[in-house]
Formats: structure tokens, C-alpha cells, sequence
């Protein structure tokens, strides 16, 4: 009987692997959410670029500066072409956000925002290195199928293509969030608080340049106090690891989404992290569910139209209409209940959709 | 793809600038330097704000977590990425620097807080120049 059971069990789990292999594999599915990140990623590589080409434009490139090759073998550009490439680096940038050629503009900004990564080991910040890996991902999907000057000239059949290369930064996605939780857990140092006071500490004149005294004062008594770093950095730990874990589960994904929201804007105002923020925050687009339009709206207002960038709603727009939605497994919601559970699946609206107390 | 990210997250641990193992604000550590320069002669003479012979450290490093070290900095990456980046900095200033004829090679003596405990001291230098030329 227990032979039985297990035998069985382990049929269903093969059957199961070998239909997520599929799913990864073979089966096309939407890529919208890569061409979300893209358009994310085009500002943030300009902005990455800015301050080597500031130093270009006053006549500064690595060649004047200390340096520290990866590499002895690595090609080192001439200084005309050098500053060129990143100029290219900027147009395919831009290309990349409105996406026009966007694979080819996406293949060009990897290339070089990498060749400039591996130049000199001091180019090196863990941002820097999140930015070239979600560049090679985006540039390895056919990402201008959906939200694209490509796709408007030359309309797809779908925005369906292979989602290997999601499912690859995916896994990249959530390797950053457990790589950097996992090596604080493990350092006495981090998680019992000392890193983390240490660094309040020292930099507690910018926290009272920024509030001013009087907001500074009674902030500064508990954030530097030694006691409020035994909580904050434990907890900073099991954020890192509840975001790296919850993303990959349908229950937990949408909370994880949240606290992952919450967790860079919360670093990118304590800290100066470049682009990091906005490109993690962009890459959970990638967490989308990938298929489109396979729930049904009828709806009285445009705006849900406007902001379905996911492409979650087939939507029909009727004046004078009460709201109706038919869900992916035949559930329908009417009136307030489906207003409330279209904003649950509006990126612009998703976050405060529990405030909403949607059931 | 995914094995090799597994293998640099694992060598994160090992390696000190922990590059592609996502390891960011690993330590709270500080460190200051005192710098000088060993002439032929074996003087040791001080580098007052990085201004020697017409050159200027800060101008030459450009580098952020490298600059003005002789004031008390943040450990970018934690101090023992820090130091190795320090003794490569020695090197290349020693290699990039023609117009001083004096200098034999640098020498840095690195005092560090890793994670506010200390002081530690630990003292690195460049390899040695060719003087005089041909």
C-alpha cells in the first residue's frame, strides 16, 4: 500500500516537472512583463552611463584613472571609441524604451553597459552587475512583441514568444534577494544588529541635515539607539528571505510584491544604491502570471484600458454599464466586487488593493 | 547559466570583493591610511592631502571608495576589498607617475575598524620603480 502511495506520488511529481519543463521549454506564453523591464531599464542605463560620460565630456575616461583589469586578455578601446560606445550605449537605451528594434537595441545596450562593467574591477557595484544580468535576460526575449514602437508598426499575431528567459531572471531576481539575506544571516555581525547600529551611528549628521533638529532629535534616540538594531536587523534578514522564497508561490507572491516595494524604497531612501531600486522594482514585472486577456471586463470607464499595462483584462468598454468580470477559472464578479478585484491586477493600482479589502 | 550564478554566490564567501554574489553593505567597517612615499635613499617621506611632485592622489584615483584615504572612510565592500584595491592602487601609482624621479616605491599603512572593533594595522607597498631612466 505504502509502496503504492509513494510510487504514485513520484509519478505525479514527474508529471509535474515535466510539465513546468514544457511550460519553461517549449510552450510560448506572454512576454509582456520583459517588455515592462525593458522600458524600465532604458532610463536606468542612461543613468548608469551619466557620470562616465560626464567624465568624457571634460575629457576624463578610464584610461586616465587608476584602474583594475578583470582580465589581462580583455580588449581596452581606444579612448575616441571608447567614449563612442557609450554613446551608442545611450541611443540603444532610448531605442529600448520606446522599442524600436527593441532585441537588437536591447543586445546593444547589454553590450556595452558590460563591456564598461568589465573594464576595471573598480566599475564593479553589485547594482551595476543586477543591471547587465537583466539586460542579457530582457535581450534574450523577444520582448518587443508587446509595448512597442515595434509591435504598433508591425503588429504581432500575439505578445507570445518562449518565457525560458523570464524563468532564467526569475531565478536571477530571487538568487539577489536570498544571496544577500542568506550571507547576513550567517554573520553574527549583521544579524545581531552591530553593522547596521554602526552605520546609523556614523552617519546621523545626514539624517539631522535632512529632518532638521527638531524632527532629528527624537528619530535619532530610536534609530540609534543599540536596542532598536537587535529587532530592525533580524528583520531585515527575513525580508531579504521571505521576498527570495515568496515570489514563487501564487498565495504568497503578491505580498512578497509589497514588502519587496516597500524593502527598496525604504533602501533607496537610508541609502544611495544608483540604480539598484529601480531595477529590482522593475524586474518584478517579471513575476506577472504570463498570459493576457484571458479574463473579461465589461466596464463603464476608460480607465481601466489605460492602465492594464500587464494586459490582464480583455476589456470592453460599455457607457452605462455596472462593472462584470469573468475570471480564468469562470468565476464572476459583479458590480463593486469586480471593480475591487480589477484593481488587484492593475500594476498602478495593486499595492493599495488590500486597502481596498478586497475578499 | 544558473549553475554558474550558484558558483559565484558561493564564491562570495571565499572571494573578498564577492563580485556577482549580491552581498551588498556586508560590513560597517572603516579604515584610514598613512601614506608615504620610500626614496632611493630610503627616506621615507609623507604625502600631505595626496600632493606630490605635481601629482595629486585624488586626481590620479578618481575612484570614490579610494579617495582622500588618508582621512577616516568607509570600507566600500568591506576592508579586505578595500586593501587589495589599495595595494593595486600602489602599483599602478607607481607605474603611472613618470614624472617623479624620487620615489622607489609606496607604502601604506592601513589602519582599519572592521565592524567598529580595532584598531587593526596592516601595511602594504607598491613594487619597486626603476629610477633615472635609461
Amino acid at each position: 500500500m505504502t509502496a503504492t502511495t509513494s510510487s504514485a506520488s513520484a509519478t505525479h511529481w514527474r508529471e509535474r516537472f515535466h510539465r513546468w519543463l514544457s511550460e519553461v521549454f517549449d510552450q510560448p506564453a506572454s512576454v509582456r512583463g520583459a517588455a515592462v523591464l525593458r522600458i524600465v531599464l532604458g532610463p536606468c542605463v542612461i543613468w548608469h552611463l551619466r557620470p562616465f560620460l560626464a567624465d568624457a565630456l571634460d575629457g576624463i575616461t578610464y584610461h586616465d584613472r587608476f584602474q583594475q583589469p578583470w582580465w589581462a586578455w580583455y580588449p581596452n578601446a581606444p579612448e575616441g571609441l571608447y567614449v563612442a560606445l557609450l554613446w551608442i550605449g545611450v541611443a540603444a537605451a532610448v531605442l529600448m524604451t520606446v522599442g524600436w528594434w527593441s532585441r537588437p537595441a536591447s543586445w546593444a545596450a547589454f553590450a556595452v553597459v558590460a563591456y564598461n562593467l568589465f573594464l576595471s574591477q573598480t566599475h564593479f557595484h553589485h547594482n551595476r552587475a543586477l543591471l547587465v544580468i537583466l539586460l542579457a535576460g530582457v535581450a534574450l526575449c523577444d520582448n518587443g512583441r508587446a509595448l512597442s514602437l515595434d509591435a504598433l508598426r508591425r503588429p504581432p499575431p500575439d505578445d507570445r514568444a518562449l518565457v525560458w528567459p523570464i524563468w532564467l531572471l526569475r531565478f536571477e531576481a530571487a538568487v539577489v534577494y536570498f544571496a544577500s539575506g542568506f550571507s547576513k544571516l550567517i554573520d553574527p555581525d549583521w544579524v545581531g544588529g552591530r553593522v547596521l547600529h554602526d552605520r546609523t551611528v556614523r552617519y546621523q549628521h545626514e539624517v539631522r541635515d535632512a529632518l532638521g533638529d527638531t524632527l532629528a532629535d527624537p528619530v535619532l534616540e530610536v534609530v540609534t539607539a543599540r536596542a532598536f538594531h537587535w529587532v530592525l536587523s533580524p528583520a531585515a534578514v527575513a525580508t531579504e528571505l521571505f521576498i527570495a522564497f515568496g515570489l514563487w508561490f501564487r498565495r504568497t507572491r503578491l505580498v512578497a510584491v509589497w514588502v519587496a516595494v516597500a524593502f527598496h524604497v525604504g533602501i533607496e531612501v537610508t541609502s544611495h544604491v544608483q540604480v539598484f531600486s529601480v531595477i529590482a522594482i522593475g524586474a518584478l514585472a517579471l513575476w506577472a502570471v504570463p498570459s493576457t486577456r484571458d479574463r473579461t471586463l465589461v466596464t463603464p470607464s476608460r480607465w481601466v484600458g489605460w492602465l492594464d499595462w500587464m494586459a490582464r483584462f480583455d476589456i470592453t468598454v460599455a457607457p452605462g454599464a455596472s462593472w462584470c468580470m469573468v475570471d480564468r477559472d469562470g468565476t464572476v464578479l459583479e458590480g463593486r466586487e469586480a471593480r475591487q478585484f480589477v484593481r488587484t491586477r492593475l500594476p498602478a493600482t495593486f499595492l493599495f488593493s488590500r486597502f481596498w479589502r478586497y475578499r | 547559466m544558473v549553475v554558474a550564478q550558484l558558483a559565484l554566490v558561493a564564491n562570495g564567501y571565499r572571494d573578498a570583493h564577492n563580485y556577482f554574489a549580491f552581498q551588498p553593505f556586508n560590513e560597517s567597517s572603516t579604515y584610514a591610511v598613512e601614506l608615504v612615499r620610500v626614496l632611493d635613499d630610503g627616506q621615507r617621506v609623507a604625502v600631505p592631502n595626496g600632493r606630490w611632485e605635481g601629482y595629486d592622489w585624488n586626481e590620479l584615483i578618481g575612484w570614490g571608495p579610494l579617495r582622500s584615504p588618508w582621512r577616516q572612510r568607509h570600507a566600500f565592500s568591506g576592508v579586505d576589498a578595500v586593501v587589495d584595491f589599495l595595494d593595486h592602487a600602489l602599483d599602478w601609482m607607481a607605474d603611472n607617475t613618470p614624472g617623479d624621479t624620487e620615489t622607489r616605491y609606496w607604502e601604506a599603512t592601513v589602519t582599519y575598524y572592521r565592524n567598529a572593533r580595532g584598531p587593526n594595522v596592516t601595511v602594504i607597498r607598491s613594487h619597486d620603480r626603476e629610477l633615472g631612466g635609461p
